[in-house]
């Protein structure tokens, strides 16, 4: 693609997000999302691939559904309440509207489908920004709505997390794997959004960390497959190390950061009685947590069934830039004892 | 152009034959259009016999064949259903990862010719003829026939002369489409046994649009004569992106991830009988080979 399309592209995925961000109104809102929505697309279609046009046009068609429901969503809203303002939505239906047309832009189930799928057909640069930075904008918008009723937040929540979990069982593409591990930590997220906002920002934050930290090595290895995983330790052997400890700090294990979000969200349902909602969430992580082991374990205790001495790759300098994947696998691994620190940041 | 006379009728004589409207309409075309002749409703290729039968006579209504079906389409749900709970694809994921290589067709018997369906040019009114059987010793299967290059006689066709090999589409339960995944492989695996001529091996994946249906992905095959097999291997990376038979400028490597069907072409316009023997057809790893593509993928005018 053309360096200068290419930047005007990403320029407008920056803007649409920040458009969406400044926003109180509901029309600039749904705007910023659509330019986020438009901007991606030829990102998605850059590779004139077969799969990655029908990952484009499922994506496309999904996300126009979405838009329009909220569109309409926002526009019954302001009709009934008399005003535009995005916090102030009393009315059950216009919300309940709103918190389902976000949730299928983000891919929440029972509105997951099309996210294994679109992200299998992309390349894993565009698949990261479909993990990370799409979510933010509709995230936001979650975020102040504020329902009267929380339970369909618990209903979205847990479903994803149980869903998330059960699809990615028996996976072995990464692409669908990475995809089933994003419902799953948007659940955790959406399941506490409506008791402690400032949780499921530290929730959405880390698991941006985590992702863009697996989807860097992955890029560095080039590998797409669960196979391909057992001969990374001829490509970059210090990577065979980083790579687990990610997987297992997004299966939520401890000493790894990614316990943190998970133990304070567990804290906060027992302290709002919510124990068994919050026994059935630390019981359906575990699903999650059987194919990050099972990527580890391909990875670090396996052996390719081949004579390696005819066949290692040819070990280059990495022309990709590695300091991004070093700060963020480092964060990943070791902000567990920081997390006193980071509570008394969060607004509570 | 006058409009067609109609009668004039006073009111109480519209209200006396309200029941009966036709008359009204004289001058209309009537309200029924002629029934079309069955064999009118669709393309009928030459060599075809006349079909009069309306469709649904055409449908055997059999309770038994439906129970066995049923039967049938149960069984391969309950297998569905408790697959993932071995490993991926329902194999354990060590079996999984640890494969090398796998066989998908050894023709060992009558019950092996079944996931496979034969065509040529006869369907379109040409000369040739293709057969499929199962080779001696049920240890192969023996694809022969003779072709021939005569284009049919239909005033439109101007080429002709092919015979095919394909294997039917694998289906799940209640005929729901399955595909080959063949991700962890990188190469096609085939012992085969010639008669000299050049075959052209086509794999069709899953496609999401209808006009890509007619896209396949093919490579050359090029047999020995001669008593001894041949074992081939050919790279996916080497097949090459065709739709309706013309080779694409804008080419990409093959994703195996939903393949559909894979078959076997003859059209070397050499008329004549032919024969081709194959043993097993399989996919295997191999990790010397790394090539992504054989072929460039740069465009051809690229905008500045």
């Amino acid at each position: 693609m053309a360096p200068l399309i290419y930047s005007a592209l990403i320029i407008s995925l920056g803007l649409g997000t920040t458009m969406t961000f400044a926003s109180t109104h509901w029309y600039l809102a749904w705007m910023g999302i659509e330019i986020n929505t438009l901007a991606i697309i030829p990102l998605m279609a850059q590779n004139h691939i077969p799969r990655a046009i029908e990952a484009t046009t499922k994506y496309f068609f999904v996300q126009a559904t979405a838009s329009a429901t909220l569109l309409f969503a926002g526009i019954s809203n302001a009709f009934l309440t008399g005003q535009w303002n995005i916090t102030y939505t009393p009315y059950t239906l216009t919300s309940t509207l709103i918190t389902l047309a976000l949730a299928m832009k983000i891919g929440l189930a029972p509105l997951h489908s099309w996210m294994p799928e679109v992200m299998q057909g992309l390349n894993l640069l565009t698949g990261l920004i479909l993990s990370t930075w799409q979510k933010l904008a509709p995230l936001y918008l979650i975020y102040q709505i504020q329902p009267n009723n929380p339970n369909i937040f618990i209903a979205l929540g847990l479903m994803s997390i149980i869903v998330g979990g059960w699809g990615g069982f028996n996976q072995v593409q990464l692409r669908k794997i990475l995809a089933y591990s994003s419902i799953a930590h948007l659940g955790w997220m959406i399941l506490i959004l409506s008791f402690s906002p400032p949780l499921a920002l530290l929730t959405i934050i880390i698991y941006i960390l985590m992702t863009f930290s697996l989807f860097s090595s992955f890029m560095l290895t080039r590998t797409t497959h669960i196979n391909s995983l057992s001969t990374t330790w001829a490509k970059i052997p210090i990577l065979t190390i980083s790579t687990p400890l990610i997987l297992l700090s997004l299966g939520g294990l401890p000493p790894l950061t990614g316990f943190m979000p998970k133990w304070m969200i567990l804290q906060e349902l027992t302290k709002q009685s919510l124990c068994p909602l919050a026994t059935m969430a630390a019981l359906s992580s575990l699903f999650s947590l059987y194919f990050y082991l099972r990527l580890s374990y391909a990875m670090t205790l396996t052996m390719p069934p081949n004579n390696p001495a005819g066949t290692l790759p040819w070990r280059l300098n990495p022309q990709h830039n590695t300091l991004p994947l070093a700060l963020t696998t480092t964060s990943t691994i070791c902000l567990l004892p920081m997390t006193p620190a980071i509570m008394s940041l969060m607004p509570f | 152009m006058s409009l067609p006379n109609i009668s004039r009728v006073s009111a109480s004589g519209l209200l006396r034959s309200s029941r009966d409207l036709r008359w009204l309409l004289r001058s209309v075309a009537p309200l029924a259009a002629p029934r079309r002749a069955l064999t009118q409703m669709g393309y009928r290729r030459p060599g075809q016999p006349r079909e009069d039968r309306p469709p649904w006579w055409r449908v055997k209504f059999d309770l038994a064949k439906g129970l066995k079906g049923m039967k049938r389409h149960f069984k391969l749900l309950k297998e569905e259903f408790f697959a993932p709970f071995v490993g991926p694809m329902g194999k354990p994921i060590m079996e999984h990862m640890l494969e090398q290589n796998q066989v998908l067709w050894e023709f060992r018997g009558p019950h092996s010719l079944q996931e496979w369906t034969i065509s040529c040019d006869r369907e379109i009114g040409g000369k040739s003829e293709i057969y499929l059987k199962v080779g001696r010793n049920n240890e192969s299967c023996l694809l022969y026939g003779t072709l021939c290059s005569d284009p049919p006689k239909d005033g439109e066709t101007r080429y002709s002369g092919y015979c095919t090999m394909r294997s039917k589409q694998p289906l799940a339960s209640f005929d729901r489409k399955k595909y080959h995944d063949w991700s962890s492989f990188n190469t096609l695996h085939l012992r085969v046994r010639g008669d000299g001529r050049p075959w052209m091996i086509n794999i069709v994946p899953e496609t999401y649009y209808i006009h890509q249906k007619d896209d396949m992905y093919s490579y050359f095959l090029y047999t020995r004569g001669g008593p001894y097999w041949q074992d081939v291997k050919i790279p996916f990376s080497k097949f090459f992106l065709a739709h309706r038979g013309r080779i694409q400028d804008d080419q990409h490597p093959v994703w195996l991830d939903k393949i559909n069907s894979i078959g076997f072409t003859l059209g070397d316009k050499a008329d004549g009988p032919f024969q081709l023997e194959i043993d097993f057809i399989g996919v295997c790893k191999d990790y010397a080979h790394t090539e992504d593509f054989a072929y460039e993928k740069y465009k051809r005018n690229p905008e500045v």
